[in-house]
């Protein structure tokens, strides 16, 4: 009775289980092994192990001090190059949004699509393009030349800002025009509708595609690549991939703590807006 | 003054100041097209914001500029740079190139035969001098350096009275005489040394002498190259020798290509070789398709798991499903350039955890380890295996809105038609979902198609392909093949190649927009929104 029972419940739910604690596992280990790594007291990664045997923190106190790998430098710059083209991202995005969704104008149709068309190509298969753009303007402007934060951020700036206002729009046809007409009445000129109306209520999704612009800045690898050349201007992504290669498995502890560092807050904040990210992926790639 | 018209000019101001900055340096530069590109943008941005009639220009130049900047023009761009040679030697615009040319110089042996004596000596700072005995009226001295500091113009002085009055050298006490033995020993270091007499001529130690003074020689500096614009020739100095244009960017000496060239349009060239040379269109052709496999697999396995694990997870009054749910979100929540990096390490051939788990398996079959990245297949299954685990979880997340979107009646009412469950998966749900997630089955194609970070830092495009022509391997897909032919594939920067592979990387991603575009009438929504 008790296996009639057990094979039931196992035909009905128990299977499911077991799917699912696989893939948990799946999903958990190299998460876990990187953690109990960035804390273990090995030398390599000849030795190491998903649980080790004694803990220490001399790989983080390694990430300091030491100016040929100048980690939290890489880290700073990451986060002030995505905040900054994040925020002027969506700030433009939201500018651009407003007109294709409040003003009635000649070629507002034909400026939507074409939006969407652009956006069809991500900005770096232009690649080589880019490179050489810059490496011409760092002749006569090497304040934004390659090498330079500046010209990098430009470059992000453009790369999705066709895609944001097309979402912010979007969001914005759903703010009942009444709202402004009364404004109008008032005397609102269209900037006062905009920035006490429009632009306040259409917050939630200017919050998350600035999420979502940060973290792909955050994770970018290739026009970080063919920008940035002096190490200690580098991204995390670049200064871990490039200045830990040399020694890969010895290096093995450094990496696992350095990888925890940049990974964990851009975890907590993809988990924190997970279900407005994935909505407004689902929604963008619906939508365009 | 309105806050917004403080706000328009202010910005404005800004912006016309560093146009301003610009323009002279464009000028110097003589960059006649980013000269063009600072005066039309500045052109429209001040004419939409100082006249009151384009108002929703307002709002949309700031995003446009950079949209067409940095998205639309490097497109074009890039498609005009496959018709060029641009590459390495041929980097420069011919005016840069000329002037590189000419500032070229060669050392000519000014007196053959003539040496004189020269000292050496040192300073408390144990810097060398050099004092040069020319002539009996001739004594020139000044410091030592070397071809580095050439540009600090540190040229010798005459200094008579290091001399006595029976003409002997007399040394002031601040410097100290090398003896011939002591020049033997910083012989290396000396031999790069020179004191500088004017912009063109220098003295060079010789010869080390133990007993007497050594022996120095004077060397002069010459143009190695002049350019003579009206008959556009190029005069060799050396060899007397007159420098006719090439085809290719170059002047020609004798039949000797002068280096560096400059770019030049050389219309459909790029495109031949890849259709042509064999030695670069059998790597293309293997790259191409292993783009496509990667992507069509790439796609199907995060498809087959996501949807494996949301159909097994979506059965009412199962427990523990919202644990589930959060933690396959892991593997998508962490930046894919850290989880590529542990999945390096633990799938190291030599010292990775997955070829240690497998060691009974390789044990009991009696098969040799797997030898991850270092053969094709195994760097092929890295890769695949790998984005299967960064990629499941956006497609369990997409599956379960689509399944749980599936009206509960259609389903009900094919149990009470006696559809087992089988078949109702497959002929009710499955079609269902197909329809609404295959634009973003579609999307993650497009996406999968040019994943370069995945490629480029789990395996670096390796292992190699032996044979070929330019720096390539068996998991390289077109983006990253394209980045190792312009810029790190060590073999010198092909751009005007790379141009050319970029242009159908452009048209393969056009084709799929289009498709996409179809399958989900995705423009009518579109429509639907404007």
């Amino acid at each position: 009775m008790v296996i009639y029972k057990f094979t039931n419940w196992f035909r009905e739910f128990g299977w499911r289980h077991l799917v699912g604690l696989i893939f948990v596992t799946i999903s958990l280990y190299p998460i876990l092994y990187v953690i109990t790594n960035s804390f273990a007291d090995f030398a390599n990664l000849q030795n190491s192990k998903l649980i080790p045997d004694t803990f220490t923190t001399k790989h983080y106190e390694s990430l300091t001090g030491d100016p040929l790998i100048p980690y939290f430098k890489w880290l700073f710059n990451t986060y002030k190059i995505a905040g900054i083209a994040g925020f002027l991202n969506v700030l433009l995005g939201t500018f651009a949004a407003y007109a294709f969704a409040r003003l009635k104008f000649k070629g507002r149709r034909v400026g939507l699509i074409t939006l969407v068309l652009v956006q069809m190509f991500p900005s770096f298969l232009a690649f080589v393009a880019i490179y050489l753009l810059f490496f011409q303007i760092g002749d006569v402007a090497p304040l934004i030349g390659l090498g330079t934060h500046i010209g990098l951020i430009m470059v992000y700036l453009g790369g999705s800002i066709g895609f944001n206002s097309w979402l912010i729009k979007g969001f914005m046809d759903t703010i009942p025009t009444s709202l402004d007409e009364a404004a109008k009445v008032d005397g609102a000129t269209d900037f006062q509708i905009f920035y006490k109306i429009v632009a306040p209520l259409s917050r939630p999704i200017i919050v998350v595609l600035f999420v979502i612009t940060f973290i792909g800045i955050y994770s970018d690898y290739i026009l970080a690549a063919i920008f940035l050349k002096d190490a200690n201007l580098y991204t995390v992504a670049l200064g871990i991939n490039i200045v830990f290669m040399d020694d890969f498995a010895n290096e093995w502890g450094s990496i696992a703590a350095a990888s925890v560092i940049a990974a964990t807050p851009i975890a907590v904040l993809f988990i924190f807006f997970q279900k407005q990210i994935t909505g407004g992926l689902t929604a963008g790639s619906i939508k365009g | 003054m309105k806050y917004s018209t403080f706000i328009r000019y202010f910005f404005l101001a800004i912006f016309n100041g560093f146009v301003i900055y610009l323009v002279p340096v464009t000028i110097a530069f003589e960059s006649w097209f980013l000269l063009t590109i600072i005066i039309v943008i500045s052109l429209l941005i001040n004419l939409t914001y100082l006249t009151s009639r384009l108002k929703p220009l307002k709002w949309i130049t700031p995003g446009m500029i950079f949209l067409l900047s940095f998205v639309v023009f490097p497109a074009a761009y890039s498609f005009y740079v496959s018709f060029t040679n641009w590459s390495t030697g041929h980097i420069l615009t011919k005016q840069q190139a000329i002037e590189r040319l000419e500032d070229l110089t060669y050392t000519k042996d000014d007196q053959k035969g003539v040496e004189f004596d020269l000292y050496i000596l040192q300073d408390q700072d144990l810097d060398f001098y050099f004092l040069a005995d020319l002539a009996p009226d001739n004594l020139l001295f000044g410091k030592a350096i070397d071809e580095e500091e050439y540009s600090q113009v540190n040229y010798a002085t005459h200094e008579p009275s290091f001399k006595d009055l029976n003409g002997n050298i007399s040394i002031p006490d601040k410097y100290y005489l090398l003896s011939g033995k002591e020049q033997i020993a910083n012989s290396s270091k000396l031999q790069e040394l020179s004191l500088l007499i004017d912009k063109n001529t220098r003295v060079q130690l010789y010869n080390i002498s133990v007993f007497g003074a050594s022996s120095g020689r004077l060397l002069s500096a010459q143009q190695k190259y002049s350019y003579n614009s009206e008959t556009d020739i190029l005069y060799d100095n050396v060899n007397n020798l007159a420098c006719k244009l090439g085809n290719r960017g170059n002047f020609v000496c004798d039949g000797q290509i002068i280096d560096p060239g400059w770019r030049i349009t050389v219309g459909t060239e790029n495109y031949q070789r890849i259709v042509d040379d064999e030695r670069f269109r059998g790597p293309l052709r293997i790259v191409t398709f292993w783009t496509f496999q990667f992507a069509f697999f790439a796609v199907f396995a995060t498809f087959f798991v996501g949807l494996l694990l949301s159909v097994t997870l979506n059965k009412d009054s199962l427990k523990f499903q919202k644990i589930y749910r959060s933690i396959y979100i892991l593997p998508y929540a962490i930046p894919g350039f850290i989880s590529i990096l542990v999945f390096k390490g633990l799938l190291n051939p030599d010292f990775g955890l997955v070829n240690e788990w497998f060691a009974p398996v390789y044990e009991l079959f009696n098969i040799e380890p797997i030898n991850w990245f270092r053969t094709k297949a195994s760097s092929r299954a890295a890769v695949l295996l790998v984005n299967t685990w960064l990629g499941f979880p956006y497609m369990f997340l997409i599956t379960t809105g689509a399944l749980q979107s599936i009206p509960k009646e259609l389903l009900e009412a094919a149990k009470v038609d006696g559809a087992t469950s089988r078949q109702s998966f497959w002929k009710i749900t499955f079609p269902l979902l197909l329809v609404s997630i295959s634009p973003l089955l579609i999307g993650a194609f497009a996406f999968n198609f040019n994943n370069f970070t995945l490629i480029f830092l789990l395996t670096g495009g390796g292992p190699p392909i032996v044979g070929a022509d330019v720096a390539v391997g068996y998991t390289d897909i077109l983006i990253s093949f394209t980045y190792d032919l312009a810029i790190a594939g060590g073999r010198g920067y092909q751009f005007g190649l790379a141009a050319s592979v970029t242009t159908i990387i452009f048209l393969i991603v056009l084709l799929i927009s289009a498709i996409s575009f179809r399958y989900s009438k995705r423009l009518e929504r579109v429509y639907g929104n404007l």
